[in-house]
């Protein structure tokens, strides 16, 4: 960079930063218009690498942010605005925070909403009669219709009872007995739609925004616009057996940059894959990481004197090994279940003699670890193997288990942050790709349904006690406030402190969101606190 | 000799017929018989720099960068003329750190310890060159560049979605790419059969099989088109036309990006918010994939056995591949969409050139015979053509981006207004005339380059310090402790993988009876292979591979983005296959010496070896090898 262009640069950073003082007064929508933003995206993109980092310490700490986002596909660094050298540093969010953390747990395959949380009297009625003509016609009428693709046109009466529970009256079916128990603090809505009614590009918009694969992941965003808390241990945190219906594209980082990557953490040792030395190894560690400082160090002054330049990749990169030798020790650390005492494992169901019920509470109980360790994101999957709730046929022998897999664990977690205080700062989701149809498919089964399903949130500045949306009579279809995929994201990062129209990233010339680029997303105001 | 390449270059652009038009008339050399009829796009839009035709600066003989060069002992390349100077001191690096570059960028691993030893002892004219010259036509010089354009062209092994299917013979395109560049394959030919090999190979469709290598390779080209992700499973869900047109939306993007700098996915919505682009634009050019149809029945077989391809286990079955071409009985008509959803079509369109060339008309000459539309070649001849302002100049920066660590234009994909500007446009111009006129040829871009003074120094403005890539670093780790199994080409590898890492998509544990969706571990002595060869599923990402910053493999990826982060750290220092390869390493040599001499290709310095001797008092050999392997002077691009 030229001192000519420094010196405008140095211009331009006073004029951002009055421009971001002014911005705190008013709405990012008017300001998106007011072509203020392309002043910015001249400035941010007239930075080059180290420098760009340097330049963009005295902005404050949101706009580093969102300059980066606008400036994009920068060179040198992967983005400007973050510290690249940092990437995980704690950053602010657009407005105070409710909650600092998030547990993602995804219930894989589409559990059925009219038989767990979505009571309807009327479907029990209809049991075994055809989708009243009304009902029919106004499916059909919509980009849903394909949800009759495959499926009876018979009804089927849920199996399971339902009952009211706590002081909020929510129905609950038998399937979910401990769940019923903290219901008071869940907020449900049963409005849900998704764009397709197949599980991976479903499942895709539910983790990314978008039904297309190659999209980030929310765990992604949430890190890249805020951080982690803890430096020694990764910031987005993936959970599983088996993964989601989809793969890994579900939970990458897409198009962010792969700072934002999701680490897997396993149930067994070592929980990280690389975490510990191969035997050989084990006793020179420090030795050998005291010399390979040494010997980089000397690389690194020799570069220096040949190239005449300040080489800031190099000294990550030597960082990096000091802190990957302290994360050695405090993965295994978080990862020590057993140093839980034995009424906290009662408590999630780490005693349950079911096999798969230890596994999935396992992960709620490590999930609670992590967030309590200051890992921002942890997306928890309860897929047990190669079949998740996606019951074609024989929905009992399919649901029932499946519940009584992950009841426990699910209660449990919700128990154990509320008295820890950590619930208040901890968003749960609970959620599935899509729910399951009202028509009965084959053998007693259930086809998918992206028309209209149930998904709960709970603590970090969710209203607890609240139902939002309905379905029609038999759960067939949302019909009071239909709720997409982006404003359930829109309403996450609001509870997060992020402003869901300024979390973008430049990709190809488009400004990508996860609330997506139309910009039509709305947080559920309602269930805010 | 510049008047000889200007003259050509000249000749070229004279003979494209008139597509261009319009726009050599904005350049000044207005043409009375072009009259605009309206404005399509303001001032803004169109004062976008990359819309310019290519004009090749004049260099003088005495210009101070050509001095400087000279000074610096360099040959005369005009490159060094156009790059501006910075206020570093001219410094060039040593012999050996500057093979290790060189090797390196050309071939993607490291010079050993002989063939730095031969450049030392060689104090000739021209020694440099020769090693430029020797790379070039080593093999694996295609290996590593083929890597370049995989990652443009979203190369994956597997549909995607929920089934991700593996496609079996999606690796005969990438032994393709890796033999274009081995060959030196002109670029224009190069795109001309990705897009439409199999309209210039048209008897092989009649016949039902190539009679030639070159038809074959020409159909074998067009796996371009079938790279992209693809939802087989939709029409389960009556989806089916969600996946074709997600399929034809690829095809348009990707080839905007690839070629030309061009972000088709903006417009796919609503028009272009900066660049001069429309939404109808973007279906017009859609509509020239309007015609494709799957075509892997067609026979990959040469008759009378003369298969040369290499990785074949038995020639004599029927080959097939993964293949793109037409159905020339009703072609799907092309709608745009309404905010892009295929569920609310509008208007018909038929094919077109983007608008802002003044709408050229586009002339279908439908092959002889008969079995193609004509469509895609008369696109691919509009790319290819000399005086289309895109194809040379984002080619020539992906190069450049390779050599250099970052594009003259920092935005490999998006010559657009929110695209970078060109750091040096004359530099982009130069080398984009000196391609073109040149044949297209990759081979002569990069020698170019590379024997310029600026790549040969040691700090430059125009350099950024560069990590290996995943690739790469796993390709010099196995090299430098003798572990790579340098055999080339032939259908994906599958490395042993956790059972934990295969759950990450669960159809993996319900395999099918095709064997398509399950995972197949190749004996091991294969898997050491470079990691080209690497499975590259699109649901289950290799882990290490993803730890290095594999990218995405759904869209183009123009440049890969890099992170330095603790669990690459962990990768190298606690790895099964290093500590391995360290082990059987320092069991081989016994000397630190040796040591040094295998893994850095040089001695050690005496402060060095100090250090060494030290820790060795307490620890072992073995220990010492992973100590380096794990340095900086491996890790990154001298």
């Amino acid at each position: 960079m030229s001192f000519r262009e420094l010196y405008e640069a140095c211009e331009l950073t006073v004029a951002t930063q009055e421009l971001a003082e002014e911005m705190d007064q008013t709405s990012a929508a008017a300001i998106e218009s007011s072509g203020s933003s392309s002043v910015r995206r001249a400035f941010l993109r007239s930075l080059g690498g180290g420098f760009g980092a340097l330049a963009c310490d005295a902005l404050a700490s949101r706009w580093q942010v969102a300059g980066g986002l606008l400036g994009g596909g920068a060179y040198g660094s992967p983005i400007e605005g973050i510290d690249p050298m940092r990437p995980m540093a704690v950053r602010k969010g657009d407005f105070a925070a409710k909650a600092k953390s998030v547990i993602f747990l995804f219930m894989v395959g589409g559990p059925s909403q009219i038989d767990t949380f979505d009571y309807k009297p009327q479907l029990q009625k209809l049991d075994g009669k055809v989708v009243p003509e009304a009902l029919r016609r106004a499916l059909e009428g919509t980009k849903h219709a394909n949800v009759f693709h495959g499926c009876d046109d018979y009804l089927l009466g849920s199996p399971f009872k339902f009952q009211q529970y706590g002081q909020t009256g929510m129905w609950v079916s038998e399937l979910m007995p401990h769940t019923a128990k903290v219901v008071d603090d869940l907020c449900f809505v049963h409005s849900m739609q998704a764009d397709s009614n197949n599980h991976a590009p479903a499942s895709y918009q539910m983790h990314t925004g978008d039904i297309r694969a190659g999209k980030a992941s929310l765990g992604s965003w949430v890190t890249y616009g805020l951080g982690s808390e803890s430096e020694e241990l990764p910031g987005y945190v993936v959970l599983f057996d088996a993964g989601p219906l989809g793969g890994a594209a579900n939970y990458t980082n897409g198009f962010l940059p792969p700072a934002f990557q999701p680490t897997r953490f396993r149930s067994t040792t070592p929980p990280l894959f690389h975490l510990s030395p191969m035997s050989g190894f084990v006793q020179g560690q420090r030795d050998s990481l005291d010399l390979l400082s040494k010997l980089n160090g000397m690389h690194l002054s020799q570069v220096r004197a040949e190239s005449g330049k300040t080489v800031g990749e190099f000294e990550a990169r030597i960082a990096t090994y000091e802190l990957a030798y302290r994360m050695q020790s405090s993965a295994m650390r978080v990862a020590d279940l057993e140093s839980e005492p034995a009424h906290i494992h009662a408590l999630y169901g780490l005693d349950d003699p079911e096999e798969r019920t230890q596994s999935f509470s396992r992960k709620c109980l490590l999930a609670r670890r992590l967030v309590e360790n200051g890992v921002r994101f942890v997306q928890l999957y309860d897929m047990p193997d190669k079949d998740g709730w996606d019951a074609h046929a024989k929905l009992v022998e399919n649901h029932a288990p499946r519940a009584r897999w992950t009841d426990k664990g699910v209660a449990g977690l919700i128990t154990d942050l509320k008295q820890r205080g950590l619930l208040d700062s901890t968003l749960v989701i609970w959620a599935s790709e899509f729910g399951r149809t009202p028509m009965k498919q084959g053998d007693m089964g259930r086809q998918h349904n992206s028309a209209g399903f149930t998904i709960w949130m709970a603590g970090g500045g969710i209203r607890p006690g609240v139902r939002l949306g309905a379905t029609d009579e038999i759960g067939l279809m949302a019909v009071e406030r239909p709720v997409e995929f982006r404003d359930l994201h829109a309403t996450i990062l609001t509870c997060l402190g992020l402003d869901y129209e300024w979390l973008s990233y430049e990709v190809s010339g488009r400004e990508e969101r996860i609330t997506g680029v139309a910009g039509t997303a709305k947080p559920l105001a309602e269930v805010l606190l | 000799m510049r008047e000889v390449v200007c003259g050509l270059f000249a000749a070229c652009m004279s003979l494209s017929i008139g597509m261009f038009q319009e726009l050599r008339g904005q350049s000044g050399g207005a043409d009375a018989n072009t009259v605009k009829e309206e404005v399509r796009f303001d001032t803004e839009r169109m004062s976008l720099w990359s819309l310019k035709p290519v004009v090749a600066p004049q260099i003088g003989e005495r210009t101070p960068g050509l001095l400087r060069a000279l000074e610096f002992g360099g040959g005369v390349e005009p490159i060094d003329a156009l790059v501006e100077a910075d206020e570093f001191e001219l410094r060039g690096l040593s012999k050996p750190q500057l093979l290790q570059r060189l090797t390196l960028d050309l071939i993607g691993l490291r010079a050993t310890v002989e063939e730095v030893n031969a450049f030392l002892a060689d104090d000739s004219i021209g020694a440099y060159e020769r090693q430029v010259d020797r790379l070039l036509g080593d093999p694996r010089f295609g290996e590593h560049w083929a890597r370049m354009w995989l990652d443009v062209v979203r190369y994956s092994d597997s549909n995607g979605f929920d089934w991700d299917e593996f496609r079996k013979e999606a690796w005969r395109y990438r032994d393709f790419v890796v033999a274009a560049f081995n060959d030196d394959l002109p670029f224009d030919t190069f795109m001309t059969w990705q897009l439409a090999g199999d309209e210039l190979a048209g008897e092989a469709l009649v016949r039902g099989g190539p009679a030639s290598r070159l038809e074959r390779d020409q159909l074998i080209a067009t796996g371009y088109m079938r790279l992209g992700p693809y939802d087989n499973a939709a029409k389960l869900f009556n989806e089916q036309d969600r996946a074709r047109v997600e399929l034809l939306a690829d095809l348009t993007e990707t080839t905007g990006s690839a070629f030309l700098g061009l972000t088709f996915s903006c417009c796919r919505c609503h028009d272009h918010k900066t660049d001069p682009l429309t939404q109808v634009d973007h279906y017009r050019f859609r509509a020239f994939f309007a015609a494709t149809e799957f075509a892997d029945a067609l026979s990959l077989s040469v008759p009378g056995g003369s298969d040369e391809a290499v990785g074949e286990a038995a020639p004599a079955e029927r080959q097939v591949g993964l293949l793109m071409s037409d159905k020339v009985d009703g072609v799907e008509a092309i709608r745009v969409f309404k905010q892009g959803d295929h569920r609310y079509a509008m208007e018909e369109v038929t094919v077109g050139f983007p608008s802002v060339l003044g709408e050229p008309e586009v002339v279908l000459e439908v092959p002889v015979h008969g079995k193609t539309t004509g469509r895609r070649l008369a696109l691919a001849k509009w790319i290819a053509d000399p005086a289309n302002p895109w194809t040379a100049r984002v080619y020539v920066n992906r190069v450049w981006q390779q050599l250099f660590g970052r594009g003259i234009v920092s935005t490999p994909n998006d010559f657009g207004i929110t695209g970078g500007l060109p750091e040096t446009q004359g530099l982009l111009d130069h080398l984009a005339s000196e391609f073109v006129g040149h044949g297209w040829s990759t081979k002569g871009l990069v020698r170019r380059i590379v024997q310029s003074v600026e790549y040969r120094r040691a700090g430059s403005a125009h350099r950024v310090v560069r990590r290996l890539s995943a690739e790469q670093l796993r390709d010099v780790l196995l090299q430098v402790t003798g572990l790579l199994n340098q055999r080339m080409g032939g259908p994906a590898v599958w490395p042993e993988v956790d059972q934990d890492v295969l759950r990450a998509n669960p159809a993996v544990l319900d395999d099918n009876e095709t064997k398509t969706k399950g995972w197949y571990p190749s004996p091991k002595s294969d898997q050491t292979v470079r990691s080209l060869y690497l499975i590259q599923k699109r649901t289950i990402r290799l882990p290490w591979m993803e730890t290095f910053d594999l990218p995405e493999n759904t869209v183009s990826c123009g440049m890969r983005a890099v992170s330095i982060v603790p669990s690459q750290a962990l990768a190298v220092m606690n790895n099964e296959w290093v500590c391995e390869g360290a082990e059987g390493l320092a069991d081989r040599v016994g000397t630190i010496r040796e040591l040094y001499q295998e893994i850095f290709g040089r001695e050690p310095s005496g402060a060095e070896k100090e250090l060494c001797k030290t820790y060795m008092q307490q620890r072992t050999l073995r220990e010492l090898a992973l100590v380096l392997l794990n340095t900086n002077e491996l890790a990154f691009v001298p």
